[in-house]
């Protein structure tokens, strides 16, 4: 969801991509905001108060949230965000974002003691196969924020969990110690500026998963981290899910600011928000995976 | 300030189409979906986004971007055709009960009429609106809205094909939008609406593209609010059936600025993307300020605007000179 992955350029999503509904009803909340801080040199992280939304949240789902405050005319749209993870006892989930424009150096602005209206939980997220095993999760920069909210949830279902945070150098990285407190058997940072997030590097610490029992792989983020993630899946049989990112006025299917689907045909289907965010891939070749 | 009143009167008329109050969403900006988020029964009416007689597929990436207090959109309304609508969406529309009002969409007259045939005997059905105004469309389908005979065209051609009320939607981007108001009502409209988005568009200075997929796109939100205020203005004075007023209408003083300047109901777009339940709080805050202005009936407000001696009609003068 958070991530920089151009749906009409990525993947082939068929009808059949779309994953089988578990879509628990959204609400319109004038959620407090509890604490909105930074938590690595590029990220921030921001917690609000909303037991109806942590409490029914799935993981890969996200939330819109209206930055714009009641006296103010901007920004207009609001903005999907993925949700990083939950509190169910408390009531509270999180939002990890970076500043990248106006909206996000807004969002920055927002203080805990204020209300925000949020919608959600939205969308479709990730599934968890009926085959027990390895799991690989495959993320690059903001677009592990997509993944995070799956850990714990994989690793308490009892697969083993192997995690890729991939990023251009040590400070954009986030989400390991998501993974790391999840029980990961494996966590693997890589960053472009030792090499070591190179296809070729990663591959080679990877490569036992291909000839061992990896049953999905789930990706967000980056195109090569996908095509990876499929090349080692394509060897055990595994599922590869991925979430997408749109741009999205309304996160509930209405607007159509979102539509993923191939040009020229009359049906735009899927939706990013409705339908998505979280796709099963299906390869160009042809079969599903 | 006015102690055990009842409450003010809300309710207004487009022809025959009676709403229980004033506040609808603007075409395009609204769907059943939102029904999962707010209490969609709390409207005046609903209006669903443009249908056209066949299916045709929406614009590419990307469809969306945003302006200082605006937003660009360039959909290219996507539609399953007319009838698909009526086999699959509209039904969903009847689980709520304020009056659905449905767009419809043509690149050529034909089409407009076309499509309304094939839902004039369509049970649930209030009023159709013709959008004769996406600044989104291939070629024709939006030269059409500009030009007064065209518009009359196909007004009168779905009036003389449907039962029900028949609202033109105009652009903004024309010379004089009372000259289409004219047209609109010579056809036989019950009302116009004014005004749908402005042509607009926003270039990324860094990749020194659009960052929009069709480079130009239709601007809409509080950034347009005093073009439309200004088109309802000029519109209300042109012609005696109803106008709705739509255009970056965000709080109640907007619903009561656009009823001022002669809108008998208004549309909500935008800020329903902002915000969800921009509707339902317009309909209660109108309430509570139609009380704390001693207003009784809102009919009292519409063109309500007091002129001062300075007041200069540009618009007069340039269709008189």
């Amino acid at each position: 969801m958070a991530g920089v992955v151009a749906a009409a350029a990525l993947v082939r999503l068929p009808d059949s991509g779309v994953l089988a509904p578990k879509q628990p009803k959204p609400v319109l909340a004038e959620a407090p905001v509890i604490g909105n801080v930074a938590i690595t040199p590029e990220y921030r992280r921001l917690t609000l108060e909303s037991p109806a939304i942590a409490r029914s949240a799935q993981p890969g789902q996200f939330v819109m949230l209206t930055i714009a405050r009641p006296e103010d005319p901007a920004p207009v749209l609001p903005r999907p965000m993925a949700i990083y993870g939950w509190d169910r006892e408390a009531g509270t989930f999180d939002v990890v974002y970076r500043i990248v424009g106006e909206g996000t150096r807004r969002l920055a602005r927002w203080e805990a003691g204020s209300a925000m209206v949020v919608v959600g939980p939205l969308g479709r997220g990730f599934t968890l196969p009926d085959r027990k095993g390895s799991v690989l999760f495959l993320g690059r920069g903001i677009g592990t924020c997509s993944l995070t909210s799956l850990a714990g949830e994989a690793t308490a279902a009892g697969f083993q969990l192997h995690a890729v945070a991939s990023a251009r150098h040590r400070d954009a990285l986030v989400g390991d110690e998501v993974y790391r407190a999840a029980g990961a058997v494996q966590v693997v940072t890589a960053t472009d500026d030792d090499g070591s997030s190179a296809p070729a590097v990663l591959r080679e610490l990877l490569a036992p998963l291909s000839g061992g029992d990896l049953v999905a792989v789930y990706a967000c983020g980056s195109n090569r981290l996908l095509a990876l993630g499929v090349e080692l899946a394509s060897a055990t049989g595994a599922e590869v899910q991925v979430s997408l990112e749109a741009h999205m006025a309304c996160g509930l299917g209405f607007c159509h600011g979102c539509a993923a689907g191939r040009p020229g045909l009359p049906h735009e289907t899927p939706l990013v928000c409705a339908d998505g965010p979280v796709f099963r891939y299906a390869s160009p070749g042809g079969g599903e995976r | 300030m006015s102690g055990t009143t009842s409450p003010p009167r809300v309710v207004v008329r487009l022809g025959s189409l009676e709403l229980a109050n004033p506040i609808m969403p603007a075409s395009g900006c609204f769907g059943p979906e939102l029904g999962q988020i707010v209490d969609l029964n709390r409207l005046g009416a609903m209006v669903t986004k443009t249908v056209f007689a066949d299916p045709r597929s929406g614009n590419p990436a990307h469809r969306l971007g945003e302006t200082y207090g605006g937003m660009l959109n360039s959909v290219g309304i996507p539609s399953d055709g007319a009838a698909a609508f009526a086999a699959e969406l509209l039904p969903r529309y009847r689980a709520w009960s304020p009056p659905t009002i449905v767009s419809l969409g043509g690149l050529t007259e034909e089409e407009y009429w076309v499509a309304a045939e094939r839902l004039a005997d369509v049970d649930g059905i209030a009023a159709f609106e013709l959008n004769v105004s996406c600044p989104n469309l291939e070629a024709g389908g939006h030269e059409l809205g500009a030009v007064p005979a065209a518009v009359e065209r196909v007004v009168r051609g779905v009036v003389d094909r449907v039962s029900v009320p028949v609202i033109a939607k105009l652009t903004p981007n024309v010379t004089s939008i009372a000259a289409i108001a004219q047209a609109s009502e010579a056809g036989g409209a019950a009302a116009v609406t004014a005004i749908n988005a402005l042509q607009g568009m926003a270039v990324d200075p860094k990749t020194r593209q659009s960052r929009i997929g069709t480079t130009t796109a239709g601007l809409t939100g509080p950034a347009i609010k005093p073009v439309a205020l200004r088109c309802v203005w000029q519109a209300a004075r042109a012609v005696s059936i109803p106008v709705i007023g739509v255009g970056g209408i965000t709080t109640v003083d907007d619903v009561i600025e656009f009823i001022l300047a002669g809108a008998t109901a208004v549309q909500v777009g935008s800020a329903t993307f902002t915000r969800p339940d921009t509707m339902i709080r317009l309909v209660d805050e109108l309430e509570e300020r139609l009380i704390a202005m001693g207003v009784a009936d809102i009919a009292e407000l519409v063109g309500a605007l007091e002129l001062g001696p300075a007041h200069h009609d540009l618009a007069e003068e340039a269709s008189a000179g």
